[in-house]
């Protein structure tokens, strides 16, 4: 369990806009039009730098009470 | 009915590996798939417990209304942020697949332990691995069993209306890796385009807002053998809410059958089954039902006036969190210690057994409707990963 909810947790996220540029992260956490994470990237850290590298997908954010090596979900 | 020894076939781990059944053995050397013995039962037991488990579907839909319609959810331990999606799914009816009833039966009363709607297992066995054996030991005697033909005529339903392709989903454990093979491959015998991904593979683009495969193409349908109160308490449940439909569409679209109630991603089994996995079902059954023929009593602020009784955690699974109390005494399990999802105090039932162990009948439901039976044996009161499971027949 612990594994898969770290490796969901731990990956470095930015906020950014439809152009993928950095944002307050507070934008995505109220749902800002246009507001969105982006995992991996990088960027010189001030809001309206290009991220770059990464992608907006994340993985590991299910499969945590199951998961490889534990019980499954069936019954 | 009655419980008879044979022969195992010699290569009996061989044939059952062949359709599927790789999980055949537990930890500790001894069989799962148990053919050392099958269960007999007449035509007319049979036609009991298949119009048991109707009646008992009938009084689950009856149920879920009551459920919803006397707010009875918070009471059971689900979230409230997965409410409105549950009314919308239960009102709009996106596809459900299965189910399997738990049945006490001792030949001559038939009760319901309990329901698992969600995400049931032991569907290779009963659907097909006691199929073949019938057909290799028993080739004139007839089977409760026509899991197959509908798991494969409901794809065919769903066909023409579910997004393609259909992902299946499992959490990573060997019974539930080849349950969603064996359910992907009657997907396919019906047509439909599948794709297989492990629960924890599953992305979420954040840009696009919905969920992605390995590949990062969109999700449309996912068959998720995992459980809904998992989903829920794990880092993408608001990502798996955003995906069902919001409060609102109850009241834009009303509560018919409307394919745009269904949300962004059609998840099977429906967000609604959380209803009928819950233990507390049980206890509103026979709130609704009270004395009815097939229900135990059942209540969930304590054994009232029950002497024996089973303590059965709301979110149990796999005979965990249970406490078999016989006269007052704890038999199984203990009653220290407190559930944090609270109880069902359920009557005990009288239980099939036989050389020494005690059988409960998994009688199973296809798309509402009655489809086959698997038998399961333990050596104490309660059936968990390590019970046998035990084919049958009837003449």
């Amino acid at each position: 369990m612990a594994l898969s909810l770290t490796a969901c947790r731990d990956e470095h996220r930015d906020c950014v806009d439809s152009t993928g540029r950095l944002l307050p992260d507070s934008s995505c956490q109220t749902g800002s039009r246009g507001a969105h994470y982006w995992y991996g990237g990088s960027s010189g850290g001030h809001i309206g730098d290009s991220v770059v590298g990464g992608s907006s997908v994340s993985r590991g954010g299910f499969g945590g009470i199951g998961g490889e090596g534990h019980a499954g979900g069936g019954e | 009915m009655r419980r008879l020894t044979l022969n195992p076939r010699s290569d009996w781990q061989a044939r059952v590996e062949k359709i599927g059944l790789t999980y055949h053995t537990l930890a500790d050397g001894k069989p799962y798939w148990d053919e050392s013995a099958y269960w007999e039962f007449t035509s007319r037991e049979i036609d009991r417990l298949e119009a048991a488990t109707a009646e008992i579907q009938r009084l689950a839909l009856d149920a879920g209304d009551a459920i919803l319609n006397q707010d009875r959810l918070a009471q059971m331990g689900i979230p409230s942020a997965a409410v409105p999606a549950i009314r919308a799914a239960w009102n709009s009816e996106p596809p459900a697949l299965y189910g399997r009833l738990d049945l006490a039966y001792d030949g001559t009363s038939i009760k319901l332990l309990e329901y698992n709607a969600d995400t049931p297992t032991g569907l290779v066995e009963a659907a097909v691995a006691q199929w073949y054996w019938l057909q290799d030991c028993f080739p004139n005697a007839d089977q409760f069993n026509s899991l197959h033909e509908k798991l494969i005529a409901k794809w065919k339903d769903l066909k023409d209306y579910v997004p393609s392709p259909v992902h299946f989903a499992d959490g990573g454990s060997e019974e539930d890796r080849m349950t969603v093979a064996y359910l992907r491959d009657t997907a396919q015998q019906a047509g439909l385009k599948t794709k297989h991904i492990a629960v924890h593979q599953i992305g979420w683009d954040a840009k696009h807002s919905h969920f992605v495969d390995l590949e990062n193409n969109p999700m449309n349908t996912l068959f998720k053998l995992y459980p809904w109160e998992w989903l829920l308490n794990e880092p993408f449940a608001d990502h798996a809410l955003s995906t069902l439909p919001p409060a609102s569409a109850l009241q834009q679209y009303g509560p018919r059958k409307d394919r745009r109630m269904w949300g962004s991603m059609l998840w099977i089994e429906p967000i609604w089954k959380m209803l009928w996995s819950n233990k507390a079902l049980l206890a509103i059954l026979w709130e609704l039902n009270p004395g009815h023929e097939l229900l135990l009593p059942a209540y969930l602020d304590g054994p009232r006036n029950l002497n024996s009784y089973v303590r059965k955690t709301l979110l149990g699974r796999e005979g965990s969190g249970v406490t078999v109390v016989q006269d007052g005494v704890a038999l199984e399990g203990t009653l220290s210690g407190e559930s944090p999802q609270g109880y069902v105090y359920q009557a005990l039932a009288p239980m099939a057994t036989a050389a020494g162990k005690t059988a409960v009948f998994g009688s199973w439901l296809l798309d509402g409707e009655p489809a086959g039976m698997g038998i399961r044996e333990s050596v104490g009161p309660v059936t968990n990963n390590t019970s046998c499971f035990v084919p049958h027949l009837f003449r």
